[in-house]
């Protein structure tokens, strides 16, 4: 070990380290009983642990139940005391994932504002008393005379679970296992029920499923629509459509160029998935178990993909609008860690379902042998270190290890920033989430966009491994060998820029075939085809004379300086001046 | 004075997707000896004539990953302790409260672990 040089220390002396709490192990809260737990610095009790959690709970997600009166009460969503009764205007729905965060959740919702007397996992008694400080008018107690939900949300709650186990080859299905969990809230004697709502990944290419829950009317012409990846404005057009929503998911994520396109979309699947499970069921509530933690994760991986635009346009109040519904999404665990869940789940004798890490790559078609589990699995193994949201748990959960309080700055941060400009009308149309304007366009003024490029070619930049020499320019723009397209309309201008670059990032590695890949849609993407104009919808042309669909009449190319001064030169003035 | 017992006997648990690594089992009990080397090597029984410490919850944790994992022993250890993201109970406190991998551990104690590496 080296020596800093510094005379007056001593020889070999080492750093002493740097102590985890402040100041003693005796709780800060109550300055009585010894500390069982660490929260950035502070010591907690167990006693004073449970009271502190669902006190946090509370204050996120209390301020949003009531429906927002004014722009003054919407301004003070975290502060202030709330007064008066809490009345949802529709019913509740919780997305459940199987990790802690969920888990945690739904345990404090269930503690919180409704009726709970599962034996298998009660609270510790010191988390009743917690309830009984209450007054009589507070949702808890008065679900104890009523016998029914708190009376806070409209009808029965309900648990919304994604499957995702097949994707992922030799993953257990767990929706069973969720299912007991969510019955261990049901109490028999006072009739309080939880509904349970299974669903699996491939739903997003389930008409069935897309019809259970209301969804639109889907046009004819509309149903056999893909995208074609392979040509950065998307251009629609058809597929075979006889393929099977296992098959259309395997198709759609094999097909995206990076793992961290699979990974982010995966999750934007399941986020939709939920969203219409709660349309259907009138809720006005969405809840999601992401933590303090995980939210810095998704927050930095997020940026990093180019979704910053729907994060910080949300801010802290996330509500998805159709002309008929409102719901507010929330995730009241965001003032909590992910240790401060498994703690909570740990003491409350919680059963953890667990979830499984979403993969990177996936392979083409369903997995229907061993064979092909040996091949996945082996794939699996190097998946860790290949996508930004990896990368970014794992510099997030060693942040959190060294620095807790940097891991709570994040998410603090990200709610003082906001945009200079607004949403597109609808949003974007993949992730349904606010999308910034003019993306297409942002992209070509800040990348190089092909190797003839004056900029790439200035640079002298080294080739990709992939290019031995540089393509010529028939290569780069081979005409597709897919079939021609029903309609020249593009999905690009629809999008978000983090969905746009989830379908047409460019990995440094090269895609493996230079074949056009046409990508089946989600239903809710082609479902917002329409055949009228005038509207913000994607119009679709066609030559079928049953299908009465319009055409598209504006295309868009970029036009030379002589072509725009050829267009405008009569308005210009003389530059030579007055005569 | 009673004599110092040559080996201290824990009970181990496994939470959060952890046990998956130890043969899918949630509770373990496993019998360390009560001096180990300095450098935590984990061969039974201790070499003579090394320099040694009181078996602490670092030794544990090489203990565990050279004895009882299956597989995987990135995702339990990394640069000599647990990894990231893997929290530590002793005695139903955070091991920040006693020391972390320096608690030297007593016959009967209960060391929990539990993965938060896929929370949410």
């Amino acid at each position: 070990m080296s020596s800093c040089g510094n005379p007056a220390t001593e020889q070999d002396a080492l750093m002493t380290r740097r102590q985890k709490f402040d100041k003693s192990k005796t709780c800060v809260k109550c300055k009585e009983h010894q500390g069982h737990i660490v929260i950035r610095h502070a010591v907690y009790c167990k006693t004073c642990f449970f009271p502190l959690v669902s006190t946090r709970f509370r204050k996120v997600l209390g301020p949003t139940i009531n429906p927002a009166r004014s722009a003054a009460k919407a301004a003070n969503v975290r502060g202030g005391r709330l007064r008066g009764r809490l009345e949802a205007p529709g019913s509740l729905l919780i997305g459940f994932s199987g990790g802690l965060g969920s888990t945690a959740l739904l345990d404090l919702v269930a503690k919180s504002y409704f009726y709970r007397s599962s034996s298998a996992s009660a609270p510790p008694p010191e988390a009743a008393e917690d309830n009984s400080s209450k007054g009589s008018e507070h949702p808890s107690n008065k679900s104890r005379e009523d016998g029914e939900s708190g009376g806070v949300w409209k009808g029965k709650p309900a648990v919304c679970y994604v499957e995702v186990a097949s994707i992922l080859p030799g993953a257990r299905d767990r929706t069973e296992d969720v299912r007991a969990i969510v019955q261990s809230y049901c109490d028999p004697a006072s009739k309080f029920e939880i509904d349970f709502i299974p669903l699996r990944l491939e739903d997003a290419f389930d008409k069935t499923w897309w019809k259970s829950v209301g969804g639109s009317d889907i046009d004819r012409a509309a149903k056999d629509l893909g995208i074609n990846i392979s040509n950065e404005n998307l251009p629609i057009n058809t597929r075979d459509s006889s393929s099977t929503p296992l098959e259309s998911l395997h198709t759609y994520l094999s097909s995206l160029p990076t793992p961290t396109a699979v990974h982010s979309a995966i999750s934007s699947l399941i986020r939709v998935l939920l969203i219409y499970t709660a349309a259907s069921r009138e809720a006005s509530h969405l809840l999601l178990g992401s933590t303090l933690t995980s939210l810095s994760v998704n927050m930095i991986s997020g940026i990093a993909q180019g979704a910053g635009f729907a994060m910080v346009s949300e801010g802290v109040e996330e509500v998805w609008k159709t002309k008929d519904q409102s719901i507010r999404i929330v995730r009241p665990l965001r003032d909590i860690g992910i240790k401060e869940s498994a703690f909570w789940s740990y003491w409350s004798n919680l059963r953890i379902v667990g979830r499984e890490r979403y993969p990177t790559t996936v392979s083409p078609v369903p997995n229907t042998g061993d064979e092909s589990v040996k091949v996945a699995s082996a794939m699996i193994k190097n998946q860790r270190l290949t996508s930004i949201d990896a990368l970014t748990q794992d510099f997030i959960m060693g942040l959190e290890k060294d620095y807790p309080s940097t891991v709570s700055t994040i998410a603090r941060t990200i709610a003082k920033v906001t945009t200079k400009e607004k949403s597109v009308e609808g949003g974007c149309v993949v992730c349904q989430r606010p999308a910034q304007p003019n993306v297409q366009q942002w992209k070509a003024r800040i990348s190089i966009r092909s190797y003839h490029d004056e900029a790439f070619v200035k640079s002298k930049h080294p080739l990709p491994p992939h290019f031995t020499a540089p393509p010529t320019l028939d290569e780069v723009e081979a005409p597709s060998t897919s079939p021609l397209p029903i309609s020249t309309h593009e999905l690009a201008p629809r999008l978000c820029y983090a969905c746009h670059t989830t379908f047409t990032s460019r990995s440094s590695r090269g895609s493996a075939t230079t074949d056009s890949v046409v990508l089946p849609l989600p239903e809710w993407v082609k479902a917002s085809f329409h055949t009228n104009t005038g509207t913000s919808a994607t119009v679709i042309g066609s030559d079928d004379e049953a299908g009465e669909l319009q055409e598209e009449h504006w295309r868009k190319r970029q036009v030379t300086q002589s072509e725009m001064k050829e267009q405008i030169g009569e308005f210009l003035l003389d530059d030579t001046g007055p005569e | 004075m009673a004599s110092n017992p040559s080996a201290v006997t824990l009970k181990i648990e496994f939470g959060g997707g952890l046990e998956l690594l130890f043969s899918n089992q949630r509770s373990h009990k496993v019998s360390l000896p009560a001096t180990v080397p300095n450098d935590n090597t984990t061969a039974i029984p201790v070499p003579e004539n090394e320099p040694t410490k009181p078996a602490d919850v670092t030794y544990l944790i090489h203990y565990l990953r050279d004895h009882l994992l299956k597989e995987r022993a990135e995702l339990f250890v990394e640069n000599g302790t647990v990894r990231p993201g893997i929290l530590v109970l002793i005695n139903d406190t955070d091991w920040e409260l006693e020391g972390e991998g320096d608690y030297v551990v007593k016959d009967c104690d209960e060391i929990v672990f539990i993965s938060t590496l896929h929370g949410g």
